[in-house]
């Protein structure tokens, strides 16, 4: 009996079919911990310990601004937007791309900052996602030494028309990607900018 | 051939050894550490948390490989009980809630034509994972390890220190109360 039953069988497919990929650089940073002697997590605070408090404020200021956001809610359809290639992660080279799911002009649904790996100057299942994210804003990891803010204006990084969108990474080189948000540049200087 | 828990881990001098330990570890991890990961990425709601306590478990596994023995069992086996212990205590520590963000899920492994079939892909995956993490514990853990690492059933009793065929028993007992989660959802 080594298949389940036959009314589990479809159940069984989905659950074959969820696959997780560890990132590609993963197995090195631990043996480098390792040979540096690192024993572990033990004397470190949890990962959700570090980044709670900043993650509820992250999440207010979040939650604010959907719910502004809400008030004028149009659903048009979604749609993607590739921008290739940047040096977004500030390794050196130009070959980070953005790829942007949005409601036209209204809403940023998901936000990805990938390598493109194959060159094809695209988002292709062949690249390496350095960032993703959806929804509000979030800090992806804690703050590290050595990050590296950098804003780019102005392109139409939410499908909405107008060059009018700013994107701002904060990168860690040479490969990582710490948080990266879009913002609408049409507000006089100094003041807030809606994050999309 | 117990493996180590967080408080019971040596403090060796990993670096004395590296020559031959760094490759004996970069192959631990080749062989095993997709497979390690996605086992944590069934119980743990972000791939942060997954990350982590992969890390972990590797680190103390690399620190206990002079404890390994060979003719007890295979790596693989030892690797997830470790991982099992490292979860359990990432857990205590943390609090984590067991429920998966719909999206995020950058690690997801997906060939997805387009962003938006991808989008719908992690959510469907989220709901899945989701009504996975109502599962009991002894429930989620069978199905963490059969599917979200991919071990096949045998590899599964020895992790547990089961026979297969109460792994195999356990596992469609737990596919029953997952379909019952997601038919109560209003999942097909």
């Amino acid at each position: 009996m080594s298949t389940p039953p036959e009314e589990l069988q479809e159940l069984e497919r989905r659950l074959v079919g969820v696959q997780f990929e560890p990132r590609a650089s993963l197995g090195a940073e631990i043996l480098g911990r390792f040979q540096r002697g690192d024993t572990g997590a033990d004397g470190r605070p949890p990962f959700w310990r570090r980044v709670r408090g900043l993650a509820a404020a992250v999440a207010l200021v979040g939650l604010g601004l959907s719910v502004v956001g809400l008030v004028a809610l149009r659903t048009p359809a979604l749609a993607s937007v590739d921008h290739c290639c940047q040096d977004f992660d500030g390794g050196g080279d130009a070959d980070d791309g953005l790829l942007v799911v949005t409601r036209k002009g209204s809403e940023v649904k998901r936000l990805a900052i990938y390598e493109d790996r194959d060159g094809s100057r695209s988002f292709t299942p062949a690249d390496v996602v350095r960032f993703a994210r959806t929804g509000g804003p979030m800090l992806h990891a804690h703050l590290l030494p050595g990050a590296i803010t950098t804003e780019f204006c102005c392109l139409d990084y939410d499908g909405g028309g107008p060059d009018d969108d700013a994107l701002l990474v904060v990168g860690l080189p040479p490969d990582r990607i710490a948080m990266a948000a879009i913002f609408e540049r049409r507000v006089p200087p100094g003041a807030p900018s809606p994050l999309r | 051939m117990a493996p180590p828990s967080a408080h019971s881990a040596p403090a060796s001098a990993p670096s004395q050894a590296i020559p031959e330990a760094g490759a004996l570890c970069r192959a631990w991890y080749e062989q095993h550490g997709k497979a390690v990961y996605s086992y944590l990425r069934f119980h743990l709601p972000g791939a942060d948390a997954a990350e982590d306590v992969t890390s972990e478990t590797f680190l103390k596994a690399f620190q206990s490989a002079h404890r390994y023995d060979p003719t007890l069992g295979e790596a693989r086996t030892w690797i997830f009980r470790i991982a099992q212990n490292s979860l359990r205590d990432y857990l205590r520590r943390s609090r984590v809630r067991r429920h998966v963000s719909l999206g995020g899920m950058r690690d997801l492994a997906c060939q997805a034509p387009s962003p938006e079939e991808r989008l719908l892909m992690e959510e469907a995956v989220g709901r899945l994972l989701n009504a996975v993490a109502e599962l009991p514990e002894r429930d989620r853990e069978v199905v963490s390890l059969r599917y979200g690492s991919g071990l096949e059933t045998a590899a599964v009793a020895e992790v547990l220190g089961i026979r297969e065929a109460a792994v195999r028993t356990r596992l469609w007992r737990a596919l029953g109360r997952l379909r019952h989660l997601l038919t109560d959802q209003g999942e097909p």
